[in-house]
């Protein structure tokens, strides 16, 4: 499965990770397995202002991503 | 409505002359050109700005928000262009324009799309100064402009 960043999560994360997809992993769970993996970015996984966004949709903490191809993490944004 | 995103510097004047060139007997046509400052908000020089866009979702919010301009004020075109990519102070970083038949819609329709834009657009901004680099939320200001929309006219 691949995991993509934009904005500041970039800065530490990269723009793409690829990770070994879970079974019925939700978003809110792939925050926190994330968050595990990159200790130093874990206070800007865990922002409640960062989405996730599967196939064009924002999608809410407990949607189910772990049979998705990818997931992207979008930061608070800053506006135009 | 004319909407795109540009990653190369674009001259304000020529979006106007372009889009004033194709009006249809409207009297009204009111732009704005939004500018990148040389201070951050703590007072630093700024060396350069960076504007990050999703590969879909932001030329999307833009489209949004440019049919709620046309859907809400009485006006028959608008161009909306957005810099992405890296910016020096000075240039511009965004460029509106509506188009009606007085200039009443034309102002606040402009109005509106600049305000929200600086909230609901899908933009990553990125200051670079001396002492390093900031990601930009956007300011309280520009959420209480935002407001003032849901307030104001009842749909």
């Amino acid at each position: 499965m691949k995991v993509i960043f934009f904005g500041k999560l970039r800065d530490a994360l990269g723009e793409e990770s690829d990770l070994v997809a879970e079974q019925g992993e939700t978003v809110a769970q792939l925050r926190r397995r994330l968050a595990d993996l990159h200790p130093a970015a874990s206070r800007d996984l865990l922002n409640p202002g960062v989405r996730a966004c599967v196939d064009d949709e924002i999608v809410t903490e407990d949607f189910i991503v772990g049979d998705r191809e990818s997931v992207e993490f979008l930061p608070p944004l800053s506006g135009g | 409505m004319e909407i795109r995103l540009a990653d190369q510097s674009f001259a304000a004047d020529r979006e106007l002359a372009q889009f004033s060139s194709r009006l249809d007997g409207e009297g009204a046509v009111v732009s704005f050109v939004g500018i990148a400052r040389d201070r951050s908000t703590d007072g630093e020089k700024v060396e350069q700005l960076i504007l990050e866009a999703h590969p879909r979702l932001t030329l999307r919010s833009m489209e949004e928000i440019g049919q709620a301009a046309l859907d809400r004020f009485p006006i028959s075109r608008l161009r909306i262009v957005h810099r992405v990519g890296s910016l020096l102070p000075g240039e511009p970083i965004v460029f509106v324009a509506a188009a009606s038949a007085h200039r009443r819609a034309a102002f606040e329709a402009a109005d509106y799309m600049m305000d929200r834009l600086k909230t609901d657009a899908l933009f990553w901004k990125r200051e670079d100064t001396d002492s390093g680099s900031r990601w930009i939320e956007p300011r309280e200001d520009d959420h209480v402009a935002r407001q003032r929309w849901s307030e104001m006219c009842p749909e």
